[in-house]
């Protein structure tokens, strides 16, 4: 507000905004320093010897590694085009239009997007035991929709809830029909909020760690299981390189929309779920 | 009660080559209603939250009392800015907001509720102390951001586009309460306006801003009767320049030899008559009569605008439309540009 | 084709996937944990499973611990975001570059966000063998236990590191679409700084404060792979215990594991009660 300040208090702001930028970095140092480890033994603070072995362990083929990087990927997919196709009708009638029950409805979607995935999964689990979804990659994409659906679904009501109806009726009234209106007009239109809140649900399944080990029964092995086995089991190393594959998306999605990225956008609000 | 002295003032935001305000000096002596008048964009806002001290200037000072106080916090300055979108606290009710600064004064409760109450009655909304503001009406909003300001006993008020958002016939209303309160106070007012119309209405003096620059600082009507240039001239709805040289009696240009008021320079220069001065169908006799003949006829409704020819000179005028009632294009008047309402700009 | 019909169509899908899988499996876990469940012949519901749960002490520790382990992090999560907003809503050299590296860790996940906590605090971590250069600590276990901890630290700094951003975002960009301008409005008025930020920005801020600190608690409460990774052995943070119940090879302890999955999903929907009514009144004021 004011522009001139004294010089302690700048410093003082300064000192605590590097302490906080340190702070949020800090975790992922040694993970990274652990990939390129070869032993790394107390009292060491850095390794005394470097090599690549975790990283060779990981890319190849008997690990793995790249099979359960596939996996994961492919289930997040699936979810977040489920979501997708799912979410722009309901979006849209949650943004566009007033209608009697419209409270009731939004809670009902609200709710997964509070309640704990352990708190449904336990009965879930017992249901597709008796589907035979149990222990398969299908149900794990499945039970993924309930943190990526509702979350995709408030993205695209605010999305809809800024669009103006109008245009479609302008088209259809030069002549094109409600498939080519839909394709040429209202899709292009919709389309950022298609990609930022496409772009989350996907790291959101991509976190999800209880539902996949619960409803996956061990079977159906992702990289957080996987990230998850190492770490207990002390490969200090193999977890690192693990560690840094896993959130290479996410660092590339936040690269990709730090522009768009405001905590006014819906797309923050799964944040909290990843 | 304070005299406002501001001295070379420049601002540069960071980032930006050009000044948003660039070596502005202006007097606004105690008790007075100054307006700041300028185009958007022109530094007014900056200027106004230096004096508030919600912004620090990149040079320059501002003085109250003959007293630098750009040392000194927002909250001690005495200096209360309502901003043009009135920014009511929309957490608090219209009570709780008029009786804010007192409450950051710690005065007692029971002296802000009496306080708030006076001042309700003051801006003629005495029952509308417990509703929220945003069951108000901007012209009700505006007020309560008024009895808000006026509570704390400012002692340089300053207002940011006080009528821009209201109605026609509120802006008179509000005009009124404005200066009523203002002079019953006694409060070194200054406000901003990018429209000159409001600027006349409601201020003692007038300081037009161009360019982050100040051009000319007075009476309103010295920037229609005097402007100091062209651009002057025309943000004042001047629209009528013949280039020409004055021998400080008479100007020579393609609209022939003109006789000029007193207190003209000798040398070449602009003249400039405003249209609604241009009388059309004079007497012969009248000084500086002219033939000219008529190009366009505009009806606006309460006036007519009648585009002139004259030589190689046009001339906009506007009439009584009861007067050029029977002018068609392509007559030819005579028209009559007294000396008392030519000027000659430097140029 | 009229407007209830259309809707209803547009809505259909999604409601009956939420339906189904969130609905369905609340359901089925609130039968099995009142032991009905009619298709393998359990026809008679009863409270066995409550009244185990109940009269456990491990249970009673294990809520809890979880309650102090949401309640801690989200509000020195919240505090702290608040703090790093009014930090970062300035306009700054460089400020893109930490606007970027304070969202970093938005987009990684928990479990990761806890490995690097344990190679950072466990006793032989980064933070221990500093201690051992600067001659603090001579060994391992001179080192403060922070993870594997009864008081939970691990578990509530990952938490911190975690939400921090997370709230931290949201509070910014509602100071930003609020602006400065209440601020110097209160301070013209006669504010001090303090004042302006108790009495103008933090009531303007506090419905976005709270809405994000209820989805961090109830995360908080219910996350299993991160007290999983940090937590003691002794007591279990209660999705650990409920999930540990339900891959017992006893059976018949699922029933109390489907209790303590009602018991976290009752404590969710208070959340989202209190997050409801609290939205409504200010919409109706």
């Amino acid at each position: 507000m004011v522009g001139k300040e004294s010089f302690s208090i700048r410093s003082i702001r300064v000192l605590s905004g590097a302490v906080l930028i340190t702070w949020l970095i800090l975790p992922l140092v040694p993970l990274a320093i652990w990939s390129f480890a070869k032993g790394w033994f107390f009292p060491d603070l850095l390794p005394k010897r470097w090599s690549l072995q975790a990283w060779e362990y990981a890319l190849s083929d008997l690990s793995g590694v790249m099979d359960s990087l596939w996996l994961t990927v492919w289930i997040s997919i699936a979810a977040t085009a489920l979501s997708i196709l799912v979410g722009i009708p309901a979006g849209r009638a949650l943004g566009m239009y007033k209608f009697r029950g419209k409270e009731l409805v939004e809670l009902l979607i609200l709710a997964p997007t509070i309640v704990p995935g352990i708190a449904v999964v336990l009965g879930i689990h017992s249901v597709f035991i008796s589907m035979g979804l149990n222990n398969t990659i299908n149900g794990v994409i499945l039970v993924h929709l309930i943190p990526t659906l509702p979350y995709m679904i408030l993205v695209m009501a605010g999305i809809f809830a800024n669009y103006d109806p109008s245009f479609e009726a302008q088209a259809r009234s030069l002549g094109a029909s409600s498939a080519q209106t839909f394709w040429y007009v209202t899709l292009p239109a919709i389309m950022p909020g298609i990609i930022v809140g496409g772009l989350f649900a996907f790291l959101v399944s991509w976190s999800q760690y209880i539902l996949t080990l619960l409803i996956g029964g061990g079977r159906v092995v992702t990289l957080p299981l996987l990230l998850f086995n190492f770490a207990t089991s002390g490969r200090n190393d193999i977890t690192g390189a693990i560690g840094m594959i896993y959130i290479l998306p996410g660092v590339i999605i936040l690269l990709l929309t730090a522009k768009h990225l405001s905590g006014r956008n819906g797309a923050v609000g799964g944040f909290g779920r990843i | 009660m304070t005299h406002v002295s501001i001295r070379e003032l420049t601002k540069v935001y960071p980032g930006s080559a050009d000044p948003a305000l660039d070596g502005l000096s202006l007097e606004i002596p105690t008790g007075e209603l100054t307006a700041l008048l300028g185009p958007s964009g022109c530094g007014k806002t900056t200027t106004m939250k230096m004096i508030a001290g919600l912004l620090a200037p990149t040079s320059g000072d501002i003085h109250f009392d003959g007293r630098s106080v750009l040392s000194e916090k927002p909250e001690h300055r005495g200096v209360v800015m309502v901003f043009q979108n009135y920014l009511l606290f929309p957490h608090m009710n219209v009570a709780d907001n008029v009786g804010f600064g007192l409450k950051m004064r710690k005065v007692p409760k029971q002296e802000i509720d009496h306080r708030v109450k006076e001042m309700l009655e003051l801006v003629k909304l005495p029952d509308l102390g417990d509703r929220q503001p945003s069951a108000l009406s901007g012209g009700q909003q505006q007020r309560v951001a008024l009895a808000r300001a006026l509570i704390v006993q400012p002692n340089v008020l300053l207002l940011d586009e006080p009528l821009s958002n209201l109605d026609a016939h509120l802006r008179f209303e509000m005009r009124d309460l404005i200066r009523g309160l203002q002079q019953e106070m006694g409060i070194t007012t200054i406000f901003v306006t990018h429209d000159q119309e409001e600027a006349v209405v409601l201020a003692d003096k007038v300081a037009l801003i161009l360019d982050g620059r100040l051009k000319q600082y007075g009476p309103a009507d010295v920037f229609y009767k005097r402007p100091v240039d062209e651009a002057t001239a025309r943000f004042f709805g001047g629209q009528n320049f013949a280039s020409g040289t004055s021998d400080g009696s008479v100007f020579k240009s393609g609209l022939g030899q003109l006789k000029l008021p007193d207190g003209v320079n000798p040398g070449p220069g602009k003249l400039t008559v405003r249209p609604e001065n241009i009388r059309i169908n004079a007497g012969e006799n009248m000084q500086n009569s002219l033939q000219a003949v008529v190009t366009e006829r505009v009806f606006l409704g309460t006036q007519t605008l009648v585009k002139l020819q004259v030589g190689n000179e046009k001339l906009d005028a506007i009439a009584n439309p009861n007067e050029v009632e029977n002018i068609s294009v392509g007559d030819s008047v005579t028209i009559s540009l007294p000396p008392s309402s030519l000027w000659v700009l430097s140029t | 084709m009229s407007d209830r019909l259309k809707i209803a169509l547009l809505l259909a899908p999604a409601l009956s996937i939420i339906g189904v899988l969130f609905f369905g499996g609340l359901l089925i876990g609130l039968m099995r944990s009142f032991n009905y469940m009619p298709v393998i012949g359990l026809t008679e519901p009863d409270l066995s499973a409550y009244i185990a749960v109940f009269t456990s002490r491990e249970f009673y520790l294990s809520f809890l611990l979880t309650f102090h382990i949401a309640f801690t992090s989200t509000v020195i999560s919240s505090i702290l975001a608040i703090g790093s907003a009014l930090l970062l809503r300035r306009t700054f050299v460089g400020r893109s570059l930490i606007n970027f590296l304070f969202q970093l860790n938005l987009t990684v996940p928990h479990l990761v966000g806890a490995i690097g906590m344990l190679y950072l605090f466990s006793q032989s971590g980064s933070f221990a063998r500093l201690g051992a250069e600067w001659n603090l600590i001579a060994k391992p276990s001179d080192f403060p236990a922070l993870v594997f901890d009864p008081y939970a630290i691990g578990i509530i700094l990952q938490y911190i590191w975690k939400e921090v951003p997370f709230i931290g975002v949201i509070v910014l960009a509602n100071m930003q679409s609020l602006g400065e301008d209440y601020e110097s409005v209160a301070r013209s008025l006669g504010a001090s700084k303090w004042q302006a930020f108790i009495h103008v920005l933090m009531p303007l801020i506090f419905p976005g404060v709270l809405s994000a600190s209820i989805i961090v608690f109830a995360f908080t409460f219910g996350a299993y792979e991160i007290p999983a990774i940090l937590g003691a052995s002794y007591p279990k943070a209660l999705p650990v215990l409920a999930y540990q119940k339900y891959t017992d090879v006893d059976l018949a302890a699922r029933p109390e594991a489907m209790a303590m999955a009602i018991v976290i999903a009752a404590l969710s929907a208070l959340m989202i009660y209190f997050y409801v009514r609290y939205m409504r009144r200010r919409i109706r004021s």
